[in-house]
Formats: structure tokens, sequence, C-alpha cells
């Protein structure tokens, strides 16, 4: 009887090397997908950094860009000076205007223009709007993010 | 013998996993001492930078828009000492182009502390220059020529004054400090500046923190209008020129809003040469008389006795005087400005020849009380509340000062002992021109922040006479100027105003000499559209404000009228008729 049992659990259990060889592919399976984990927060990192210093980069680019504004503001205020007009006027052949020379008409419906509002001189400032969570965010923290929050932001 | 292997291997894990045991333990060990929070402390100095991030300082552009005060661009050259190959070089390429000397950059470069790593060599370096050392660094770089290498340029902005000269008393200027001073920029500093933030700046791209915006300064509209102050400037130097006065001050104002439509004063200085400052003026006073320097204004102050005697019922046009050439007042003899008698008089002839007796004599009929109730309200001796920087106060003695004396009442009267500042006057006289309402003068129209814009209201300063009084007294003005052909006229226009001429107090008297002259005057009667203030000082071609300020008052009115398109009169009343 115990003879048969013996011949049974033989006949059923696997060989030792069976066993050993499910043991390494069950590490190798670990060691594998912990290696594309590192790949894939390797990739993220890297695309972080890349787009972290476009970023930097562009700013940059903005406080060129406003730095010759300005300089291009003051530039064409320059030619444009009372000075400058005035000079530029006479070289031209006109001379100042004498109170009998003038003509006035009555234009139906003409409204006398309130100062000139200056929007369109004044320097649309940029409104940087706050850079979505993903380009700031680490796998780690968005992995702890999840567990912390279970996905609900 | 199997055994033995194996026993031989557990002792050799066993052994391997107290080492590496062993190691672990240790770099716990090591992250928690105390030299790793150190050495912690230190890398997170290198892992970025705290950097101050100074807003562009806000713009300002007259009422049309034209820029008044910008930015430009400028550079602090410096030299990274960490990188620096050759100094000797860099000393005399930086000499060349910065205009210093061989000895004084090299000694920058070589008796620099140990401690500094950037040395800088000039500040506010032109980006012309700049240019021509970057262009020339990158020539000897693609030539393998470290000579200047460390050379760095740090860019900043200036504040830049494209018109140079024009409206300086009114704008003020900015120092390379960043800080305003006088008139706008001084006044407005805090909106114009804007406020700097402070900011940590990490190397690691990972941590791409978002940098907080830092918005510019405010830019402000002011209610100038840069053609015709270019045209008031131009006309106060020829004035000046062709009366041979030592200074004068002219101011142009919207008499139903405060709006001050220019403002010139003598000297003025090119805003970009600020260092000028030092050589034009004496003291702050100066920088713009007609907001900072008190005088006595004579007889243009005769329109506010006039104002209270007919507000207050105490005459009326038609009332008769007889002008006998002097009054007593407190025991002192007050006489007329040629020590004349002028008869018998109606309150407009007592306005058109300016007769100091007549003005004496309707003060002590209306009472020290009634009479300084009005010049309180008439606002001497208090400032206007211009928005402009270092305004002056003025100074109007009122009955209980240790220093006012019964015949003040009589002086007073007629614009002497009172000290207004020409901006004062006008402001006084404001309520005259705008039916009983006294209006607060303003510079600034508008803020423009944020893409917004924001127009600041007009105020008022009370209403010290009623409407009709103001119609009534406007009317007597603008005929004492018809019938004496006054130069202040200006052909096609009705306008009210009056001359003043006053006598220059020392330590020791009234100067016997010179005058300050003055006008104050509006137009189109029946619709004032513009106030004008003269103030000519010590004219020498003729003492009196009726041979110089009031011809100035006609010329500054004509471009007034041409610069803001307002008809004649007959014109604008076949207008108003259809």
């Amino acid at each position: 009887m115990q003879g048969q049992a013996i011949q049974i659990i033989h006949a059923y259990k696997q060989a030792p090397w069976r066993v050993q060889r499910q043991y390494v592919g069950a590490f190798l399976l670990v060691v594998i997908v912990l290696a594309l984990v590192a790949a894939l927060y390797l990739d993220v990192t890297a695309r972080a950094a890349v787009a972290g210093r476009e970023i930097q980069e562009l700013r940059f680019e903005i406080t060129t860009i406003q730095r010759s504004n300005a300089d291009l503001e003051t530039e064409l205020a320059n030619l444009t000076s009372t000075a400058v007009m005035q000079q530029r006027a006479l070289e031209l052949g006109y001379r100042p205007v004498k109170p009998g020379e003038l003509d006035y008409i009555s234009v139906p419906g003409f409204v006398t223009p309130e100062p000139a509002i200056l929007l369109a001189a004044e320097d649309a400032q940029l409104h940087s709007q706050a850079l979505p969570m993903e380009y700031t965010q680490s796998l780690l923290e968005w992995v702890d993010e999840r567990i912390k929050f279970g996905g609900v932001q | 013998m199997r055994q033995q292997y194996a026993i031989r291997s557990w002792v050799l894990a066993v052994g391997l996993a107290i080492v590496g045991l062993a190691v672990i333990v240790q770099m716990i060990r090591i992250q928690n001492s105390e030299q790793a929070k150190i050495f912690l402390s230190q890398g997170d100095l290198y892992a970025g930078e705290f950097n101050t991030i100074y807003p562009e300082r806000g713009e300002i552009y007259d009422r049309n828009g034209h820029l008044l005060a910008g930015n430009r661009t400028v550079y602090e050259v410096g030299v990274s000492l960490n990188d620096m190959e050759d100094p000797e070089a860099l000393a005399y390429i930086l000499g060349t182009y910065l205009g210093l000397t061989y000895e004084d950059v090299y000694n920058k470069l070589i008796d620099s502390p140990e401690s500094w790593e950037y040395v800088v060599i000039q500040d506010y370096v032109g980006a012309e220059t700049v240019t021509s050392l970057q262009q020339l660094a990158q020539q000897l770089d693609d030539a393998d020529d470290e000579s200047l290498h460390g050379l760095g340029f740090k860019p900043h902005f200036q504040r830049s004054y494209p018109e140079n000269n024009l409206a300086s008393n009114v704008l003020g200027f900015v120092t390379r400090d960043g800080r305003g001073y006088f008139g706008i920029e001084e006044k407005y500093n805090d909106l114009l500046a804007g406020n700097p933030v402070q900011v940590w700046i990490p190397r690691d791209p990972n941590k791409a923190a978002e940098i907080p915006r830092v918005p510019n300064g405010t830019s402000l509209v002011l209610t100038l209008n840069r053609d015709l102050q270019a045209k008031v400037e131009n006309i106060l130097d020829q004035s000046l020129t062709e009366y041979g006065a030592k200074n004068g001050t002219i101011i142009v104002m919207d008499p139903r809003n405060g709006d001050i439509l220019a403002m010139a004063t003598t000297p003025r200085m090119n805003l970009n040469n600020y260092a000028d400052y030092f050589v034009l003026y004496d003291n702050g006073s100066q920088y713009n008389r007609a907001v900072g320097m008190a005088y006595e204004a004579g007889s243009v102050v005769k329109v506010l006795t006039m104002a209270a005697a007919l507000d207050s019922g105490t005459v009326v046009p038609s009332t008769s005087f007889v002008d006998t050439g002097s009054i007593q007042v407190g025991g002192i003899t007050i006489q007329n400005w040629d020590r004349q008698p002028w008869g018998q008089q109606d309150m407009v002839g007592c306005l058109q020849h300016s007769l100091n007796v007549c003005m004496a004599w309707i003060a002590t009929q209306m009472g020290t009380q009634t009479f300084y109730s009005y010049m309180d309200r008439f606002g001497l001796g208090h400032r206007t509340g211009v928005d402009l920087a270092d305004e002056a106060m003025g100074r109007l003695k009122v009955p209980g000062d240790s220093d006012w004396y019964s015949v003040d009442l009589g002086t007073n009267a007629f614009g002497q002992g009172v000290s207004v500042t020409p901006l004062q006057m006008l402001t006084a006289v404001s309520a005259v021109a705008n039916g009983g309402h006294m209006v607060t003068p303003h510079v600034l129209y508008s803020m423009l922040r944020d893409s917004h814009q924001y127009n600041v209201p007009a105020q008022y300063a009370g209403s010290p006479i009623s409407a009709q009084t103001a119609k009534t007294l406007s009317e007597m003005l603008a005929i004492s100027l018809e019938q004496e052909s006054s130069g202040a006229l200006l052909p096609g226009y009705r306008v009210a105003g009056k001359t003043g001429t006053a006598q220059i107090p020392t330590d020791y008297g009234y100067d016997p000499n010179h005058t300050n002259a003055s006008f104050v005057g509006w137009g189109p009667v029946d619709d004032p559209q513009f106030m004008i203030y003269v103030w000519l000082q010590e004219p020498s071609t003729s003492i009196w404000g009726s041979q110089t300020a009031a011809p100035v008052f006609s010329v500054v009115a004509e471009q007034t009228v041409i610069t803001l398109n307002i008809p004649p009169d007959v014109v604008r009343n076949q207008f108003g008729s259809r």
C-alpha cells in the first residue's frame, strides 16, 4: 500500500530540475518587469528633462523678445519725437498753421475723440498658465498620488 | 561530502549576508549622520539659485499715446574670473571698447578678492558697444583664441526719454538705482516700478518649477498733450528772450475737469542726462516752478477778492466806488499801482484798472472773517493735491497768526503778502471759469496694467462761489480786457482774464526794481475749454504784466485753440445753432 502511494507521488511530482527552472523563470520575469519599469521611468524622466529645458529656453526667449519690444518701442518714439517730426515737416516744406487759415466743418454726429485707449500700445503680457502635472511630476510622485488619492484628483 | 559543501555554502551565504547587511546599515547611518545633513545642505546650494526678477518699469505716454518715458536695454559687462584665460588681453580690449584705462581694468581683474568669481568692469553699456564686443569675442572664439574667455554681458533696462527735454519738469527722472525723482516718476514711483519678485530657479530641468509671472510696472497715460506742450515750451523760451525774464512758467489746463494739458517751466533738463540736475538747479523747488515755487502773484488775486465780494453780496458789478488814490487800512496807507486817484469807478473799472485802493476797500466792506473764509475756500495756503511730487503749499496769513496785522486784510485783497504757486492760483480761479466748481488739477489720465485701462475720474475741490457769481465775474473780466484793448485778447475768441504785477519781497522790504509778471485767463468765455496761467520772473523790457505776461497769454491761447481744434466763437455758435 505504502509502495503504491510512493509510486503515485513519483508519477505526479515534477522533476527537481523542472521546479528549479520554474523558480528561475519567475525570477527572470520579475527582473524583466523591473527592467521594463526602469526603462519606462528613464524614458519619462528624459522627456521631462527635455521639456524642462525647452521651457527654460522659451522663457529666456520671451525675456529677450520683451527686451527687444521695449527697445523697438523706444527707438520708434525717438524717430517720431516732436523735434524730429517738426524738422522733417519743415524739410518737406510745411510751416505752422495760422488761425485764419483754418476752416472748420460741422460733421453731424461727430463726437470729439476722447484720449486714445492705449491697450494696443501696451505689451500684451503673456499669461503663463500653470504647467500640467504631466510635465512636472515624476513617475514615483504619480504612483504616490494614485495610492493616496485612489486615482481621483 | 555533499553535506560539507552545503554547510560551506550556508556559511558563505550568511557571511555575505552579514557583509551586505553591514553595508546597508552603514549606508543608513551615513545618510542620517550630522555630516550628511551638512553635505545635503551644501548640495542644495548648487541645485539652483535665488534670482530677484525686477519688472520692467512702466512706461509713460501723453494723452494721445506718444511715448514720453520708456525703457531700453543696456548691459553690465563683467568677467568670470574662473574662466578668465588672458587678463592682459581682456584689459586691453575692454579698456579700448569701454573707454577705460588698461591699468584700471587689469587691476580689477588681478586684484579682486580670491572669493570673487565675477567682477563687474562697467555697467550701463550701450547695445552697440556690446554688440561689437560680442562679435569680436565670437571671431576670436572661432579662431580658437581664448583671449576673451570669461567675458560676460548681463542685460537690464535703463529709463529712456525719447523727447529729451520735453516736459522734463512734469516727468521727473529715474536714477540708476531705479528710483524716481520729481514729477510723475517720483509721485507714482511705486506703481511704475512694480513689485520685484525673488524666485528659486532650480538647475535640474526635471524640477522645471514654474517661474511666477512678474508683471511689468504700471504704465501711465498723462493728460499732457505732447504737441501743445512742445509749443508752450517754445513760446516760453521765446518770451524769456523777448521780455528779458529770468525764468518763466506757463500752465494750460482744462477748467472742466482739471486736466493739465501743458505745463512748461524753465530751466528744463535733458532727462537722459539726469546728472545735469545738479548743474541747473540750486534746490528741488526750482525743478518745477509751477507747483514747487510759491511767490507773491499780485493783482491776479483780485479775481478772487472780487469773486468773494460778489458772492457774499458785498458788491454788484455796478457798485460805485470813488477812488481817491489811497485808503487807510489798519493804520497804514494803501495806494494804487500808479499812486494816482482814478475817481468814480464801478467794479468793472476797478478790475480793468487794477485798483489796489478799490480792492482794499472791498475787503474792508466784506470784513475779515468773510474775506479769509473765501480765500480759504479758494484753497490759498493749501496744496492743490496735484499728482506731482514736491508741491509747495504757499502761505496765506490769517487773523490769529503771529505775523498777521490789520493792514494785511487790505494788502492781501490785491495780492500782496499772499504767496501762491502758479498751479494754486490757476486752481482757485478755475472756480470762476467752471461755473463755481473748483477742479483738482491732475496729470494722470489713466493707468495701464495687465492689459486693462483704468481711467482716473475728475475730482472737484468744492464750490467756493455760486454759478451766477462765476458767470458775472467772467463777464466783468472779459469786458475789462476788451475795454482796455489788452494784449491778452485773441481775435475770434472771447477770453476773460486778469494781469498781475507784483513787487518781489526781500529781507529788506520789496525790491523796487524787479517784479513778477503774471496773467490768468480762460476762454471761450461762454464755454471755457482752456485756462492759461503765465508767470514771467523779473522781466526786464517792462515790469508790467499787461505788457509782458498778457501778450504771452494771447500767443499761448492761439496755439491752444489750434491744437485743441477749438473753432472761433462765430463758427462755434453757427455749429451750435444747427
